[in-house]
Order: C-alpha cells, then structure tokens, then sequence
C-alpha cells in the first residue's frame, strides 16, 4: 500500500480526519506523480463503503502460465504483458485509420472467428467508454486439457 | 513522454546477456535526418487511408508517447527475454 495512502487511512481510524477529508486527500495524490499502481478501487474503512475510492487503471495485464505438456517445451512456459491502457486508447483509435470501405470485410472476418464486432458502430466518443470498462475486465482461464494452461486478464 | 530507454534481458541456459539498457532517444536523430521521407510516407498513408496527414502525426505520437511502461516478459523452454520501455 501506498505510504501516503496508509497515513491518510491510520488518521482517520483515529479520527483526525473526517470521511470526505480523507477521500479528498487519496484522490489529491492519486492524481499527484506519486500514484500508485495496483489499487484501482476500494472503500474507505469506517464509512460503511459509502466513500468508494475509484483510480484509474493505468495497465492492462496479461498472464500465461503453461506447463511442459501443453507446450511440448522444455520447462515451464510464461508470458507475462503489462500493456499501458493509453497505448490501447492509442491503438483503438488507429481503428478509425480503416477505410470504410474495409469496415464490412473486416466485421465479416471477425464474425468468422467468433468475435461479433462492428467496427463502423466504434466511434472516438465511445473508446474512452470502451477502455474505461476494459479496467473492470478480469479473465481467468484454467484448462486442463492436454497439460495445464493457465491465463489472467486483468486491469492493474 | 517519448520513451527514452528499452531494457533488454536474454538469458538461455547456454547463454546469459547483461540487461541492456537501449537508448532509444538517439533514434530521434535518423528519424530527423529521414524526416522527408517519413512525412512522404505519412502522406501516401493519409491520402490511401483518406484522412489528414495530421490526424495521423496524433495518432502516431499518441502511441509513441504510449510505450513507456511497456513491459514484456517471456520464458520458454529454459530461456528468460525481458523487453521494458522506459
């Protein structure tokens, strides 16, 4: 936990600081240089979860742990992507790059692939919201098919 | 803000790299020199895309400016790679 942020919570199970102060001063250096990665959400103890904390996620993660049977590999198989969320603002946008002329071969080909998206409904207005609840994303797979695979989607 | 160093690890059982620390503000000096030719390149690129060659400097310096925090770690078959944009 962030050292700024554990002050600010111990003063207000002390009670020198009131609910909103101390919701006023996490949000003041969550949007200071020193913001924290990995809490993106929480309430504040002693207002009955009233006062919910909300950060932006600042990176998408990607876990994938295979062990030697699913991969054929020698060893233990692990991908491990940390992904900055504006570098998928970035890329959705290059979206809008693509001919519209291109928009129906490229809704056919996702639809054959199983992915219904399309493509001329995303529009720059809508990307924030896109990528605001990508942070809510978490994916976990197990598969025990041939060896054990293991893969983790998650904002952080 | 553009990224400024790559940090680059290899490490297989046979082999084990130094962590390489990649300048990568130094590649601002071809990109200059070959600035001509990239914004011919852009142009060709706006006008088969039909959008302003400036719409697509923002987009491109949107992901450039995007990278840092870019972390990549892979270990397969006893071999360790690490790739982060700083």
């Amino acid at each position: 936990m962030n050292e700024n942020r554990r002050q600010i919570l111990e003063m207000l199970s002390a009670g020198k600081i009131t609910a909103d102060e101390a919701e006023r001063l996490i949000a003041a250096i969550e949007s200071g240089p020193s913001t924290s990665v990995g809490e993106h959400s929480g309430a504040i103890p002693g207002t009955n979860g009233t006062a919910q904390v909300k950060t932006r996620a600042k990176y998408l993660r990607v876990l994938v742990e295979a062990d030697e049977q699913s991969t054929g590999m020698k060893g233990p198989t692990s991908v491990n992507v940390r992904v900055p969320m504006q570098l998928l603002r970035a890329g959705v946008r290059l979206a809008s790059l693509i001919p519209a002329q291109a928009h129906n071969q490229f809704d056919e080909a996702l639809s054959r692939h199983g992915v219904p998206l399309t493509l001329s409904q995303i529009k720059p207005e809508n990307l924030e919201e896109l990528i605001d609840h990508l942070e809510d994303l978490t994916v976990d797979v197990d598969a025990n098919d041939r060896g054990k695979t293991k893969v983790r989607v998650f904002c952080e | 803000m553009t990224p400024n160093f790559a940090v680059v690890a290899v490490e297989t059982p046979t082999f084990h790299m130094p962590r390489l620390w990649v300048p990568l503000f130094l590649l601002w000096i071809p990109v200059v020199l070959l600035s001509p030719i990239i914004f011919l390149v852009l142009a060709a690129v706006a006008i088969a895309t039909r959008t302003t060659i400036w719409k697509l400097i923002v987009l491109c310096w949107g992901i450039i400016t995007a990278l840092p925090g870019t972390d990549v770690r892979v270990t397969a078959d006893g071999a360790h790679v690490l790739v982060r944009v700083l």
